[in-house]
């Protein structure tokens, strides 16, 4: 397309005026993460001092927040998990077999996806303490416990994506296979796997963001056992002092993977932001 | 997966060959059937628990649990904190949606206009929809502080006296919607250029052939086709505004005075706080019946465009 330079130009202005809007709260913020305390609330803001790590050794060391990271790495990669084992089955056989309702099946996946977390997160409480007053079985404050409530928004999320992805490939792919004398699953394994492995990869590191910055869930169903990094960065905002250092070093800790996987899958991420509607 | 009853079968074929036919005309089940028990476990069961629930009194403390019938549903919409954050959530969804859907169509728009740094502005742009909804609120929290917050440091230096904007009832609301369109105007923004670059060329060229302007060729030409995608955006934004918590928060917690109190933390505090299990329950079920009804309105709408499923 031939844009003229005064469009052009108007173009740039805006969108570098975006982008400028975008960076300055978070790189000014992150840049407080390694402030020394005397001047985590200087104003005018210090933009040059000497970096320090002290704040990231006070929150991990201290105040323990290393529990929460490795918290948030168990419920995130342990949700991710059984997402996939359930879910790559499952986008597979909606992907390959028409069925009476498959289509309505898929309708309502895509439907929960619209569930506000209150309505599941409210009865999950309820379910858990009574089950463990009931028979002394605990899934309050266990990591499981988290991994299945999470299950809520990341197992439709992996079945749309790899629906996407199995759609793709020509079903002639297994079909041939299973004519040399593998059955479906063994050709299923042996065969589709290795191909969409890539897309498999994808859609477990875009789940992993979700279920890393989940906050809501965890703020009900989490204890102490397995309190999160996002509910951990709520503590150093007390009404009476903010730990403004403290804050956006545990805030850096929780955006570093994320802003990583980012730039890697930044070409799926409209799939999976989408949940797959648009293909 | 199914299990047939083989004695119920009348004789003529051989049993294994029945079983076989039988597995391979429900072999679907064997893919779909582990994930769908486990959605049914922990989406439908906990919504149809819920629904029990809001029809007894339960509360945490007490083991009595009276049934009330319609009770919670009567109170709850007779309360004027609910019906107060009803209306906070509908002022959110009403302007955050628009807003960050004009500003996300917008650079969407213009990025296409561009191509050096494309790739680098777009990547910039994003960053906001992945970071965690409760970061984005503190580090707001960080901005709008009244003594050493850069935005009143920069309103200072134009003269204008430090503001509490969280604090005043005034511009508490205006602020915590700011902060969700600044999250959220990349995902327009991602959603709609991702269309755009869908669009076929023909029709723009024959247009421009025709010396047709650009404000007609947006209205006739791109408008109409991007129709799906638009609504796909305008689905999700209205969904996810609907039920804000996070950034509310910990930006104001519902204050100054509700102003703030969205549905989901009005709900949270009704349970939580005030140990009103059941009311809170009913009140969940309001709000599903509510979100359910706008998102099955604007499904009508898209699947008229696209073929989902």
């Amino acid at each position: 397309m031939i844009v003229p330079a005064r469009e052009r130009i108007f173009a740039y202005a805006i969108l570098i005026a975006m982008a400028v809007l975008v960076l300055i709260p978070v790189v000014a913020g992150s840049l407080t993460a390694f402030k020394p305390q005397i001047i985590w609330i200087s104003s005018p803001p210090v933009w040059f001092f000497e970096p320090t790590l002290e704040n990231f050794e006070f929150v991990l060391i201290t105040r323990q927040n290393w529990l929460h990271l490795r918290n948030s790495l168990i419920i995130s990669i342990g949700s991710v998990l059984i997402a996939l084992v359930l879910g790559v089955p499952a986008a597979y056989g909606f992907a390959r077999f028409r069925f009476r309702g498959s289509k309505g099946l898929m309708q309502w996946l895509i439907s929960l996806r619209m569930i506000p977390p209150i309505v599941v997160g409210l009865p999950f409480y309820a379910m858990f303490l009574f089950l463990e007053r009931a028979t002394g079985l605990g899934l309050r404050d266990t990591h499981l416990g988290l991994i299945l409530t999470y299950q809520t928004f990341l197992l439709p999320l992996v079945i749309w994506m790899m629906r996407g992805y199995f759609v793709e490939l020509p079903a002639a792919m297994e079909e041939s296979a299973m004519v040399e004398g593998y059955t479906r699953i063994g050709a299923l394994w042996r065969v589709v796997l290795p191909v969409v492995w890539p897309g498999i990869v994808a859609t477990a590191l875009l789940n992993f963001i979700f279920a890393w910055n989940e906050f809501f869930l965890a703020l009900i169903l989490a204890g102490n056992n397995t309190s999160t990094l996002p509910m951990a960065a709520g503590t150093y905002i007390v009404r009476a002092r903010v730990e403004w250092g403290n804050l956006f070093a545990v805030n850096l800790i929780i955006m570093m993977p994320v802003i990583v996987l980012t730039i890697i899958l930044r070409r799926q991420l409209v799939k999976g932001l989408t949940f797959g509607i648009l293909e | 997966m199914v299990k047939p009853d083989a004695s119920a079968q009348p004789g003529g074929q051989r049993l294994s060959t029945r079983v076989y036919r039988l597995t391979q005309r429900h072999r679907h089940w064997f893919f779909i059937g582990p994930a769908l028990v486990i959605l049914l476990a922990v989406v439908i069961y906990p919504i149809v628990f819920s629904t029990g629930v809001s029809l007894f009194r339960v509360t945490f403390a007490s083991t009595s649990r009276p049934f009330v019938g319609l009770q919670n549903f009567q109170r709850m919409l007779g309360n004027d904190d609910f019906l107060q954050s009803t209306y906070n959530t509908l002022f959110y969804v009403v302007f955050s949606v628009s807003g960050s859907f004009m500003l996300g169509f917008g650079a969407a728009l213009l990025i296409r206009r561009i191509s050096r740094g494309r790739d680098i502005l777009r990547l910039v742009l994003i960053i906001p929809i992945t970071m965690a909804p409760i970061v984005v609120g503190l580090m707001w929290n960080w901005m709008l502080d009244p003594l050493f917050g850069l935005i009143n440091w920069f309103l200072g230096l134009l003269g204008i006296p430090g503001q509490t904007l969280l604090a005043q009832a005034s511009t508490a609301r205006l602020m915590v919607v700011l902060v969700d369109i600044w999250q959220w105007y990349p995902l327009v923004f991602l959603i709609i250029e991702a269309g755009m670059a869908t669009l076929p060329r023909a029709p723009y060229e024959s247009a421009r052939l025709e010396g047709v302007s650009s404000w007609m060729i947006f209205r006739r030409i791109t408008l109409p086709m991007l129709r799906p995608v638009i609504l796909v955006a305008l689905l999700l934004r209205t969904v996810d505004a609907f039920r804000t918590f996070d950034i509310v928060r910990v930006m104001t917690d519902g204050g100054p005075a509700l102003t703030t109190e969205t549905l989901s933390l009005y709900l949270y505090r009704t349970a939580f706080t005030f140990n009103k299990l059941s009311r809170a329950a009913a009140g969940s079920i309001l709000m599903l019946l509510v979100i359910g009804l706008i998102s099955a309105m604007m499904f009508r709408f898209l699947y008229k465009d696209i073929e989902v499923g």
